[in-house]
């Protein structure tokens, strides 16, 4: 029977990184299975973990990210879309997101409810580095095409966002297609109000106003394709929302009628539990 | 590098799958793992097939993180560290051209101009540590930085492993009486 100390011993070189391959692994296998040994085990990571505060910060390659992101997307985790810019400037979009909130609070005031809850399912292994967004523009030309279309098998590279008042109430379903640069909104509650039109608004702190992404056509589905001038960090940490205007959208460019439904994209929770092999 | 308070954020919302989260925690902390695995692995194509591990890991695991156990630069430095480990005991015990001599660095503090960014923790770990004898400071710190094996330090010291072992041993029983339970 081993004695603390033994024990203690062991958990420290453990940390330490002295012991052989075979022992480390013996230790690993123990930890899962023995609470005081991890207890110590971490006490020690604590402890001697210190020390990395003198480590010397050196920057990877730039190359190692890109490698991460790739296999992220090729499922060895979840998948990421790529968007080639580095981390920082897609991580600006984390700090935003609160103000953006706060903007999105004070946006719906003139509106009606705000209800989001999305769904989003992540999958964006076909997203590939050619597709850089471009720099962002002051104006973007806004493309909408309205047409029906075939229902959209489902693919890779795809994020969905429900927009809703209440959980049980979508009025809209997006389907962002990273891969295309398209946006598919597919009508689902909300039904077409005579004289009146939806108009797909995004909107980001980053870009100040709520940014029109086209109306809605009256067909059950529209494809709009708004997003080649978005960076991804802002696409995907933006809010949708859906507002009532006039025929034919806002006369002014920036939403005028209630807001009815919104969601926000987010990603779906990647894959617990999955390990290397 | 962000406070611990940012981190734990980040973590939190890595563990609900948000991407750009992750590109900032990476953002935020690349430098510091690479810096702590290059050091013992000293070959860039290890320290990045490491790294890639690690951030694998970090996605994959966020959710089990346990703020109570470590904080979050610990604990992903403990990833990154273990993933190391790992690698340069693999390739040591694989490989005869192994000379530990070589893999001699020139100080033991990596970066003693942080000096004054030093945590109290860390400043009582120094404290503790240069209790010991010499011979066995520098053998815990090549150990710790530099990952090196109990056969390393008895081929670096020129004393048998079982020496080394019972040093190892003598040396971290002292540290843990000097630290005390902690936390």
């Amino acid at each position: 029977m081993a004695t603390d100390e033994d024990r203690d011993s062991l958990a420290a070189e453990y940390v330490l990184g002295t012991l052989d391959l075979e022992t480390r692994a013996d230790v690993e296998a123990q930890i899962a299975t023995d609470p005081d040994l991890a207890q110590r085990v971490h006490r020690w990571e604590r402890q001697l973990g210190e020390l990395n505060g003198l480590v010397a910060p050196i920057e990877p390659p730039a190359a190692t990210w890109d490698a991460i992101q790739a296999r992220l997307a090729a499922g060895e985790a979840s998948s990421e879309p790529r968007s080639g810019r580095s981390p920082t400037d897609r991580g600006a979009g984390i700090v935003d997101l609160t103000r953006q909130l706060n903007r999105w609070r004070s946006i719906a005031r003139w509106g009606g409810a705000l209800a989001a809850a999305l769904i989003a399912l992540a999958a964006a292994r076909e997203l590939r580095p050619d597709l850089l967004p471009q720099p962002l523009r002051p104006r973007t030309v806004i493309q909408v095409v309205e047409k029906p279309v075939e229902v959209p098998t489902p693919r890779p590279a795809e994020f969905v966002a429900v927009l809703q008042q209440a959980a049980a109430s979508p009025g809209f379903l997006l389907t962002f297609d990273f891969d295309q640069r398209a946006l598919i909104i597919r009508r689902l509650g909300a039904e077409p109000q005579t004289g009146k039109s939806y108009e797909l608004w995004l909107v980001s702190d980053r870009l100040g106003a709520p940014r029109s992404l086209g109306v809605v056509g009256s067909d059950e589905f529209t494809i709009a394709r708004p997003l080649q001038a978005l960076e991804p960090a802002i696409i995907n940490a933006a809010t949708y929302a859906v507002s009532l205007e006039p025929s034919g959208g806002s006369p002014t460019g920036g939403p005028t009628g209630p807001i009815l439904y919104s969601g926000r994209l987010v990603q779906a929770t990647p894959g617990q539990g999955g390990r290397n092999p | 590098m962000l406070t611990p308070q940012e981190l734990l954020w980040l973590l939190a919302a890595v563990a609900r799958g948000d991407q750009v989260a992750f590109a900032r925690l990476y953002t935020a902390t690349r430098a510091k793992l690479y810096g702590v695995v290059l050091r013992i692995l000293r070959r860039t194509d290890l320290a990045d097939e490491v790294m890639q591990d690690t951030y694998l890991r970090i996605w994959r695991s966020a959710a089990t993180f346990d703020p109570r156990v470590a904080t979050p630069i610990t604990w992903m430095v403990a990833i990154a560290r273990n993933r190391a480990l790992d690698l340069v005991r693999k390739k040591s015990e694989s490989s005869t051209d192994d000379n530990p001599d070589a893999l001699e660095v020139p100080a033991e503090q990596p970066d003693p101009l942080a000096r004054r960014q030093m945590t109290e923790e860390l400043k009582r770990l120094l404290a503790c540590l240069s209790d010991l004898e010499e011979d066995r400071r520098r053998m815990v710190l090549l150990a710790y930085y530099n990952g090196w094996s109990r056969d390393q330090l008895a081929a670096k010291f020129d004393r048998p492993v079982n020496t080394i072992k019972t040093w190892l041993r003598r040396s971290l029983a002292q540290l843990r009486e000097c630290l005390g339970d902690g936390d």
